[in-house]
């Protein structure tokens, strides 16, 4: 008799993993997870440390074979780069900013409602997911040009007498940004807006609270965990960004990775290219540690004053 | 002065309608018990003196105020929720404190007061833990002294019993009375719990689908249930249906469906028409129980050749159920079963099998219409 029920498929299956004692069997189910991280994105990083070592020479894109921290003692103390940097970062808190308070309360919106609105609120978030980001990035540019929809809105309503420029510069660069990055931030602050009991802002209002002072005693503290997640989301993918300084920006919108794909394509320099990312990492992962130790030590801690 | 008026106080949610026209005056430190089944629109009237809920139509009054319009956080009132709602992030003491918080009361000022709190309600030692390590009944307590603590005119209390084990609850109980007396508020006090009720209550008033079915102390709502309702829920009851067969100036006789004939007095103005079905509610605790053979010579049995007389029936005891403090005696008679309680102090002197007569007291028979409404007598 060799009948195989699913079940004991999945037992054959499971039974190496049985016999490992708990945290061995979760190394081996982590296992495939990271032989992909491994391949993807530590080796190539790897790769692109060492070339960031490599001496610059005209013609090849670096010299394989040589050591020297040229490239990075060129990015850090050249006035251009420090610039590019600066702007790579306030792109992101500014964006970051927008998104996470736009998104905190758009996301409140959507755990207060119900039924059909609630449905709508949801699907018009992770609509925009639906589609490539070059797509929708630019479906700014006729909405945002000196004669178009927002513009001829604001002049019709008698807001503004004549165009005003929002792109090619900062402002659509923000714009599209903060549109980017929206949905993640959303949904990010949602996921834990949704496990929260109303019963207990209403038992804030009861107790004296007024709208407004009960949302931030109350449903802040505990939606912190999510918000921490969004800040942390919009602002690594803001101060990285591509997408929206390059379709929306002017000249000048400058972010780190444009400039990091000028190098590697443009002036075939790639030491120069490797030690701006891995310069911009560092400074990333050190920002982001940061900044979510802040956001946690803000919600969540039992022992502050009452 | 904290009396709460409400005024033909209605809510509906879209076809749903949750309260329909209730009106009540609820006096300056009285303890109301609003009792009824699930789902009758008990917490959505509560909701409404709260501010938390909006009345579709009708007025609320506190301390001779109208306060319909008022929000919840401007209202004098303060709610203990069936959940108890504690603010998870914060500790036991900023739970408490957090309606002094809200009034602008000093930090100092107000841990200080809070503490006090906490020790009133026994739960000094607790200020730093967080409200999720703490029990269901300390919960209960936590909630009660953070309503408690901003001194409202009106303390609402949504069913926060209910999630108690018994032996809690009936201590609990206890405790709310002595708080009750001791702060003298205004309480309103929802449960669907009779005994509940009964324990704790000035006054009770019964729910049932959004109507406010009747109001009264303890007592006249035991004795006096307004109808058919309110007999069946607040307690289990023997009801036989039966056919009105006589009525003369002062009484009325009923035949039941299994033979035995029920007697009752029949108020002056009340007119109850020959032919009439009805349903007689005969109360367990009211209901005599003795050995047939016991009776059998007496005059009681007499009447009838078969042993049913009036308000009297034969029978055989079928199941004897210990309930605690009483025992339910479960008869037989003639194919219909009734239920007699006795105190647990007369154990042993029934057992199964054997034969019986149980017998009613003609003035604690409760007779309702078909359409539920009491016949007075
Ligand atoms: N926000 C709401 N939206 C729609 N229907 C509601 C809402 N709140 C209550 N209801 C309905 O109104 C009716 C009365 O509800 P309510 O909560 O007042 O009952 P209750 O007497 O407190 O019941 P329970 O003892 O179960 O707590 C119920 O049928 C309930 O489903
Ligand atoms: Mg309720």
């Amino acid at each position: 008799m060799s009948v195989t029920t699913r079940n004991s498929l999945l037992d054959r299956v499971w039974e190496p993993f049985r016999q490992q004692p708990g945290s061995r069997r979760a190394l081996l189910l982590m296992a495939p997870l990271m032989v992909f991280e491994f391949f993807v994105f530590i080796a190539p990083f790897l790769m692109l440390l060492r070339i960031s070592l490599s001496k610059q020479v005209r013609g090849l894109p670096y010299e394989a074979g040589t050591f020297t921290f040229e490239a990075y003692s060129e990015v850090l103390s050249s006035e251009f780069f420090h610039g590019l940097i600066t702007y790579s970062f306030k792109l992101g808190i500014i964006a970051t900013l927008l998104t996470v308070v736009l998104a905190t309360f758009y996301a409140y919106a959507i755990w207060r409602s119900e039924g059909l609105t609630r449905t709508m609120l949801l699907f018009s978030v992770v609509l925009p997911l639906l589609t490539t980001l070059v797509i929708k990035t630019y479906a700014w540019v006729p909405l945002l040009a000196p004669r178009g929809t927002v513009n001829e809105l604001l002049m019709a309503i008698g807001v503004l007498q004549s165009p005003i420029q929002l792109v090619p510069n900062t402002t659509g660069v923000i714009v599209g940004q903060v549109y980017i990055v929206f949905p993640y931030a959303t949904l990010a602050v949602y996921s834990v807006l949704s496990t929260l009991d109303w019963e207990i802002v209403e038992a804030a209002r009861d107790l004296g609270a007024s709208r407004p002072r009960s949302f931030f005693e109350v449903v802040l503290p505990q939606a912190m965990p999510g918000v921490a997640v969004a800040t942390v989301v919009s602002f690594a993918w803001s101060v990285g960004a591509y997408a929206a300084p390059g379709l929306l920006g002017a000249g000048s919108d400058r972010t780190f990775a444009i400039e990091v794909e000028t190098q590697m394509l443009v002036g075939f320099n790639w030491p120069v290219a490797t030690a701006l990312s891995a310069i911009m990492l560092v400074l990333m992962f050190v920002s982001v540690v940061i900044l979510y130790t802040a956001l946690n030590s803000v919600g969540g801690d039992v022992s502050h004053g009452a | 002065m904290s009396k709460i008026e409400l005024e033909n106080l209605s809510k509906s949610f879209g076809d749903l309608q949750a309260v329909d026209d209730v009106s009540v005056s609820i006096r300056d430190g009285e303890l109301l018990c609003l009792l009824g089944p699930s789902g009758c629109g008990k917490s959505t009237t509560m909701r409404m003196i709260s501010g938390l809920e909006t009345p579709t139509s009708g007025r609320v009054s506190i301390g001779g105020e109208d306060v319909t319009d008022k929000s919840a956080y401007e209202r004098t009132t303060s709610m203990v929720f069936q959940n108890w709602a504690l603010f998870p992030y914060k500790s036991v003491l900023e739970n408490v404190a957090f309606g002094l918080k809200m009034r602008g009361e000093g930090k100092q000022e107000r841990r200080e007061h809070a503490r006090e709190m906490l020790t009133r309600v026994h739960m000094d030692g607790y200020e730093d833990h967080n409200p999720t390590e703490l029990s269901g009944g300390q919960k209960q307590r936590v909630a009660l002294a953070r309503s408690l603590a901003v001194d409202p005119d009106v303390l609402l209390l949504d069913e926060p019993l209910s999630n108690l084990d018994k032996r809690l609850r009936e201590e609990m109980e206890i405790e709310l009375k002595e708080i009750h007396e001791e702060f003298e508020k205004t309480f309103v006090h929802v449960t669907h719990n009779q005994d509940e009720a009964f324990t704790l209550a000035d006054r009770i008033g019964i729910m049932n689908e959004g109507n406010l079915v009747q109001v009264g102390e303890p007592s006249e709502v035991y004795h006096n249930p307004k109808n058919r309702f309110i007999e069946e829920f607040l307690g289990d009851t023997n009801f036989v249906s039966g056919e009105v067969s006589a009525v003369d100036g002062d009484g009325a006789v009923v035949e039941t469906d299994f033979g035995a004939t029920i007697e009752f007095p029949l108020a002056a103005d009340e007119d109850l028409s020959q032919g009439t079905t009805v349903t007689v509610s005969l109360r367990p605790e009211f209901m005599s129980l003795d050995a047939a053979s016991a009776t059998d010579g007496g005059q009681k049995t007499a009447a009838r050749a078969d042993g049913n007389g009036s308000n009297t029936v034969v029978g055989t005891i079928d199941t004897v159920l210990y309930r605690g403090s009483t025992i339910r005696y479960f008869v037989e008679t003639n194919g219909e079963s009734m239920f007699v309680e006795r105190s647990v102090t007369e154990e042993g002197e029934l057992d199964e099998g054997d034969a019986v007569q149980v017998s009613w007291p003609a003035e604690e028979i409760l007779v309702f219409r078909p359409d539920g409404t009491r016949v007075e007598t």
